[in-house]
């Protein structure tokens, strides 16, 4: 088939325009535009730098491994906020549901001693329910006492760092001399081969084998595995079951759905307690697959922040949120590579990400300027 | 056809990375590359002072230099590994807050050398690991002493970011100092439960500066801009940690508690370039090994015979008659 | 024993009248803008890119003023973006908001980088290119007024200032009434001849110079100098007021006022070595934030149309 460029553009235009993943492509396009930009105008070449990035991200299996590690909390997080923007609540709070759910999930990790297949699940379960209670609180005094939930979440995103500096200083809790907790025990471990790869035995054989010892340098576990079952269970939450169905109408129209007879408040409080839920679960994932403890936190490690950026550019949908995170992953990991290989300030990824947000809120802008384009070109 | 379009996209991405790189090698062929904390490159603190090292060690030994800034503690990692595959020479991880991953990579990749600022592993140092700890107590203990003598109201004050062990050596000194100094001075001291609240600092001192306090030591990052501009708008004197800070505010920061990372850093470079590299092993750098000390620009607001009895005093710390405390145990044990 | 309370006492209100004011004018941007019609959830990104220009033009030129009007155009800039995409454009506002959050920050750092050597901090202004401190030495020793306001700088006065122009110009004029029917109900503005896009327009340029005003009444008064830790989660905080008061430049200005109160509680308390640990205390102004909203404040309602583009019928 001879494709002549006036059919490419047309094809563009409809591609960029009616649908959602094309749409989204080009304002990733465009924001690396912008990031070119800001690179050229700065003095560095930034062909460069997108291929230090692209490399740093795709040239070996670690670096793989390293963005879905960097992923997955994100994805969890994106989920949570979309998980309310689908339901009319803006989740601001997911910062603070994962630092609860990273402090609880490190307590019952350390505190408990369970057989290795029980000890997992309990720790998690446990920080994705108090997760769930502390987002819950937010949608009890929206519901409650009519408080707007950006405030209350904001102010408990500060309440829960401080939570955890407070544990931490607990005695028993705190390992001595330091500023961290104890880690977890050993069977509440979930990355891959953890001991193993530490021993004698093991760094032998990983020296003998390149490829299995460059992919398990990272902290590769199953948490990836997790939060993609999260979006399918998310999206099956949403669009196939009656709480989905309800949860959806009070998004749509609270006046309506009460009028339906569904119960707004009691609906309110169950989409934040699930929200709540799957930030918590990121940050049990990450105690248990990554850190393995909680340390003192001086400022907002930004997780829930980037959580909202990523369920914005998937459009709060629960799959965009897996490709998301794992763009979002990307960009952060590859990106901070361009500063000791060709000392080019890494903030252009900031500035990247934020393009591409920016592009995202303006399907209209592309529009015009691509139908402009048409119909210079007459085809329409 | 949207699959082609697709396929143009990432073509063009990828055409843009064939333009290849590499890190640039100097004469010697060595490289040292350095992981900041989440404090970042400017921190005006530890990880510049690191810099600042390792830039030194650039020019005197024509080696190649690198860092990489840090923005969540889960970055410490796959930061140590591109830095490993850049293939350096020497990996510094910067803060205590990277001591069990630097340990955990020297375990992993054997061939590699690893240093560590701010981190003991004492007997179970891996060969391939340097741990570099300063006596944060000793200079604390010096500038105490200046305080405790230059104080009119008997009153100074110690601001500190949050309460660990690493601050509390800070804390300690310092109390130890002004008491030795003046024994009947009061010391107020408080945490801002936070490295980065300068609105907090500035409340904390100016609260300390009117309850009497006339002097005031800050180990607390950005918590302690806010302190040296209490003391600049009251016109009271503040002391400042890590570098020389009289820049910040040059007729009120009396004297700075200086922590010579960037010392230790090209020490270890240096030692590394003939060859010596002192792998297994942890360097204490305290007043003997001259990793701390005051800042060189004290002389301009204290006064010279203060000066001279604080060198008499340093002397004893190195000679070992003094020992500092630096833990609420052996501060209480001093003070009997 | 008196003396004591009552100098405690004034400190408190010195520390809360520091830590407010840059609360204060960031949350009129967002009364302001949040009024026409267009949620502003980029406050932050605007501080943030205002506490760098103030700290940098304040930093090369050496006059606060211009300084702070050099932070308000940056911030009114991206105030500028901001509107672009949600006036002319109809944007998503949340999103559009976010995205101004992530670039002002990653401007601000890349620009520090670029006039300061590679350093994402600014060098620290003298104190005399500071904002002046008009009742600076005017008390004598000793007194309570000194102790409030003898540090305070000009931003501080300038704020309550401020709250009262957007007080009168809200509800006293007819441009404010205005302002009020285009957040309210768009189509009726339109029919009566109100241009509901120059407005917003106005609005949300005009929330990002206060946003901008915020961020340099931060790095031009209370420091002296920009690092990107400085504004960390300020403009969230003031995002929150805004709604706390209602969407109104008084209740704004109280919500500020209790937050900063809160926060000198908190240093009032940490002084003293008490059982209690140091954790709880710094954690007081949230909770005392949220306890008043439940216990005093209760429901609040936006402005009707406050996140709904407004596009004219029959455009084509």
């Amino acid at each position: 088939m001879k494709l002549t460029f006036k059919d490419l553009r047309k094809k563009i235009y409809i591609f960029a325009t009616e649908k959602t993943i094309g749409f989204t492509l080009i304002s990733i396009f465009l924001g690396l535009v912008v990031g070119a930009i800001f690179l050229a105008a700065a003095g560095f070449n930034p062909f460069q730098a997108y291929g230090i990035i692209l490399r740093g991200i795709f040239s070996k299996p670690s670096y793989i491994s390293y963005t879905i590690v960097r992923a997955t909390p994100l994805i969890l997080t994106g989920l949570s906020v979309a998980f309310a923007f689908k339901t009319g609540l803006f989740n601001i709070g997911a910062e603070g549901q994962f630092i609860i759910g990273s402090v609880v999930a490190t307590a019952t990790g350390y505190f408990l001693h369970l057989p290795l297949l029980i000890h997992i699940p309990v720790v998690i379960i446990s920080a994705v329910f108090a997760a769930g209670i502390w987002g819950g609180i937010a949608g009890y005094f929206k519901a409650k006492f009519g408080v707007h939930e950006v405030i209350s979440t904001i102010m408990l995103n500060w309440i829960a760092l401080y939570f955890q500096n407070f544990l931490i200083y607990t005695e028993g809790f705190q390992k001595p001399g330091g500023e961290t907790s104890y880690s977890i025990q050993p069977t509440a471990n979930m990355m891959i081969l953890k001991t193993w790869k530490q021993s004698e035995a093991g760094r032998e054989w990983l020296l003998q084998h390149p490829f299995w010892k460059d992919l398990l340098r990272t902290p590769l576990n199953w948490g990836f595995l997790i939060a993609v079952l999260m979006a399918i269970l998310v999206w099956f939450i949403l669009n196939k079951t009656a709480l989905g169905y309800r949860l959806r109408a009070v998004g749509f129209n609270k006046f309506a759905a009460e009028y339906g007879g569904i119960n707004v408040n009691k609906n309110m409080i169950i989409s934040m307690f699930i929200a709540g839920g799957l930030a918590g679960l990121a940050g049990a994932l990450q105690v248990v697959g990554v850190s393995h403890k909680v340390t003192l936190i001086a400022a907002m490690e930004g997780y829930g922040f980037d959580g909202i950026a990523v369920a914005l550019i998937a459009n709060s949908s629960a799959m965009g949120c897996i490709l998301a995170g794992l763009l979002f992953g990307a960009l952060k990991y590859g990106g901070a590579k361009i500063q000791p290989f060709m000392q080019a300030p890494s903030e252009v990824i900031s500035i990247v990400i934020g393009s591409i947000v920016f592009f995202i809120s303006i399907p209209k802008l592309i529009k015009v300027i691509l139908s402009r384009k048409n119909k210079k070109g007459g085809s329409k | 056809m949207f699959k082609r379009i697709i396929t143009i996209f990432v073509l063009v991405l990828f055409v843009m990375s064939v333009v290849s790189c590499g890190q640039v090698k100097k004469e010697s062929g060595i490289t040292v590359a350095m992981v900041t904390d989440v404090g970042g490159i400017n921190d005006q603190s530890f990880n510049q002072s690191a810099w600042e090292g390792l830039k030194r060690a650039e020019k005197e030994f024509a080696i190649a230099v690198s860092y990489l800034e840090s923005t969540q503690d889960a970055d410490y990692s796959p930061n140590m590994e591109t830095l490993l595959d850049a293939g350096n020479n020497l990996i510094w991880g910067i803060g205590f807050k990277m001591g069990d991953t630097i340990k955990e990579k020297a375990l992993e990749n054997p061939d590699q050398n690893y240093a560590i600022i701010d981190y003991a592993y004492g007997e179970e140092t891996p060969a391939n690991v340097v741990g570099v700890v300063f006596k944060e107590q000793e200079p604390s203990f010096l500038v105490g002493y200046i305080a405790g003598k230059m104080t009119t109201t008997n009153k100074v004050g110690f601001v500190g970011g949050m309460k660990f062990p690493l601050i509390e050596k800070f804390e300690f000194g310092f109390k130890a100092g002004v008491k030795l100094a003046n024994p009947d001075a009061e010391i107020f001291a408080q945490y801002a439960d936070s490295f980065t609240d300068a609105a907090k600092g500035k409340a904390i001192a100016n609260q300390m500066y009117e309850n009497g306090a006339d002097i005031v030591y800050h180990a607390s990052g950005g918590v302690g801009d806010g302190v040296i501009e209490a003391a600049k708008e009251q016109d009271k004197f503040a002391i400042g940690v890590d570098r020389d800070q009289n820049s910040l505010a040059p007729e009120h920061v009396i004297t700075s508690a200086m922590k010579r990372v960037d010392n230790a850093i090209f020490n270890v470079a240096e030692l590394l370039v003939k060859g010596e590299f002192p792998g297994g092993t942890t360097v204490v750098y305290g007043l003997k090994e001259g990793g701390v000390g005051i800042a060189p620009t004290s002389y301009k607001l204290v006064p010279a015979d203060i000066l001279e009895e604080v060198e008499e005093l340093k002397a004893k710390v190195i000679a070992g008659e003094i020992i500092v405390p630096s833990t609420p145990d052996t501060f209480a044990e001093w003070m009997k | 024993m008196i003396e004591t309370i009552l100098s405690n006492l004034a400190l408190i209100i010195g520390t809360t009248l520091m830590y407010s004011t840059p609360l204060i004018y960031t949350s009129l941007g967002g009364v302001l803008s949040e009024n026409s019609g267009v949620i502003n959830i980029g406050l932050e990104g605007m501080m943030v890119i205002g506490a760098f220009a103030g700290a940098a033009i304040g930093y090369f030129v050496g006059d606060p003023w211009i300084a702070f009007i050099g932070a308000g155009i940056a911030g009114g800039l991206f105030g500028l973006l901001h509107a672009f995409a949600c006036v002319t454009f109809g944007a998503n506002q949340v999103v559009s908001g976010i995205a101004v959050n992530f670039l002002g920050a990653g401007i601000a750092l890349f620009l520090s980088r670029m006039f300061f050597e590679g350093a994402t901090m600014t060098k620290s202004i003298a104190l005399d290119n500071k904002m002046p401190r008009p009742l600076n030495g005017v008390f004598p020793d000793g007194s309570l007024l000194k102790i409030i306001f003898d540090n305070q700088y000009a931003t501080v006065y300038l704020a309550f200032f401020m709250v009262l122009i957007i007080w009168f110009f809200m509800y006293k004029t007819k441009y404010g009434l205005r302002l009020r029917s285009v957040g309210e109900h768009p189509t009726a503005a339109d029919t009566l001849g109100i241009s509901v896009m120059r407005i917003r327009y106005f609005a949300v340029i005009m929330s990002g110079v206060f946003a901008g005003f915020g961020g340099a009444a931060m790095s031009l008064a209370i420091v002296s100098n920009f690092r990107p830790t400085l504004i960390s989660g300020h403009g969230f905080i003031a995002l929150a007021a805004m709604i706390f008061g209602k969407w109104k430049p008084q209740g704004a200005l109280l919500a500020c006022l209790l937050f900063g109160g809160a926060q000198g509680l908190a240093v009032f308390l940490g002084q003293f070595d008490f059982e209690i640990s140091t954790q709880l205390i710094s954690m007081l102004p949230y909770v005392i934030t949220i306890v008043v909203l439940i216990g005093f404040v209760g429901k609040s309602a936006a402005p009707s149309a406050d996140g709904i583009p407004y596009e004219k019928e029959h455009k084509y």
